[in-house]
């Protein structure tokens, strides 16, 4: 696991959020996968200059919506039956609600947002 | 609570230090102690410290006073005051001799990951003073650690270690009250932060609640402080 995948921004929100949103996103990309090992709340906070206890918070909010166990003695673990596939679901509506939003502020069309979302897509 | 300041002022001859502050600190928190330059951080730090004396109000520290507690709290002040014929290992004898909670493996230790060179400090760059500093403050083991400023003045690559070995022998019990006004570096390490304007108390505040409402120890820094 490098650095660069915990990008941190203090103006975006409590941290402990941030490192939660982090693996869950990191699961549904699949940087992550059922099994893989955390690094311990010491070194993450140690790599990210952050105090110990706000990752301890992360992992704790994390343990409690069934993503991550400790493992007595070996350390955190995502769980093998953490809900990949609905953490997905969920980001995809979530970003595909942020498109709607911002499309209605413009007063656009449902056809003409579409068109323009797959000539996005096709140009991506 | 670990220490504590009920209306405590400190005039200096013609200017005031701080002004009626009540602070209290228990065991256990990393709290920043933001301000401007002559906003009063040092003078709160060495009020705690036992190396000033209020002028009004009372302060506690291990339920005693500052002065009987000395020995028990660290503290590390802004200026250098290392001799320049010290080698690292001169510094730590020294602390040996002077502090019974000082442990030597521990600075060992901590040299290493500090990267102190082992010169002379008069060969040392003033990031590789601050490091050694630093690993003489960190190798003692207190409860009570009062940091002035540690990240002032340094180069980029030090504070990065500096804060890396905050993070690292930072006990859960233990209280670090850590100076500064290089904010944005520090800002991830705070559990809570306190500001300082002109020698009064600003603001006091649980720094995720900040975040919560969607701003920065920084921004908060530009606001209150302005």
């Amino acid at each position: 696991m490098t650095t660069e995948t915990w990008i941190l921004d203090m103006d975006a929100g409590p941290i402990f959020e941030q490192i939660g949103r982090n693996v869950r996103e990191q699961l549904a990309r699949g940087d992550l996968r059922p099994g893989d090992k955390l690094p311990s709340a010491r070194d993450l906070a140690a790599t990210l200059s952050v105090n110990p206890n706000t990752i301890v918070h992360a992992y704790g909010e994390l343990e409690a919506q069934g993503i991550i166990e400790k493992r007595r003695g070996l350390g955190t673990f995502i769980r093998e039956d953490a809900p990949v596939e609905t953490m997905r679901k969920d980001m995809l509506r979530e970003i595909a609600e942020t498109f709607v939003n911002e499309v209605r502020r413009l007063g656009v069309e449902t056809d003409e947002a579409m068109a323009v979302l797959k000539e996005a897509w096709d140009a991506g | 609570m670990l220490a504590s300041l009920v209306n405590v002022t400190k005039r200096y001859r013609t200017t005031e230090g701080v002004r009626d502050l009540t602070l209290h600190f228990p065991a256990g928190q990393i709290v920043g102690v933001l301000g401007l330059n002559g906003s009063g951080k040092s003078t709160l730090l060495k009020l705690i410290a036992g190396l000033l004396f209020p002028t009004a109000g009372e302060i506690s520290v291990f339920g005693g006073t500052p002065r009987g507690n000395r020995a028990r709290t660290v503290f590390l002040g802004e200026t250098d005051t290392l001799w320049p014929w010290m080698t690292p290992a001169d510094a730590g004898r020294f602390m040996d001799g002077l502090y019974s909670d000082f442990d030597p493996v521990r600075f060992g230790e901590l040299l290493d990951v500090l990267e102190v060179p082992r010169r002379k400090t008069k060969a040392m760059s003033k990031g590789e003073r601050g490091r050694l500093r630093l690993a003489m403050a960190l190798a003692r083991s207190a409860k009570l650690y009062l940091l002035d400023e540690p990240l002032a003045g340094i180069d980029l690559i030090s504070r990065e270690k500096i804060m890396m070995s905050l993070v690292r022998e930072w006990h859960t019990d233990e209280t670090i009250l850590l100076s500064t006004h290089e904010v944005a570096e520090a800002e991830g390490l705070f559990e809570r932060a306190v500001y300082l304007r002109d020698g009064g108390l600003v603001l006091d505040v649980a720094v995720e609640e900040l975040r919560r409402d969607g701003k920065s120890v920084v921004q908060t820094f530009k606001e209150v402080l302005a």
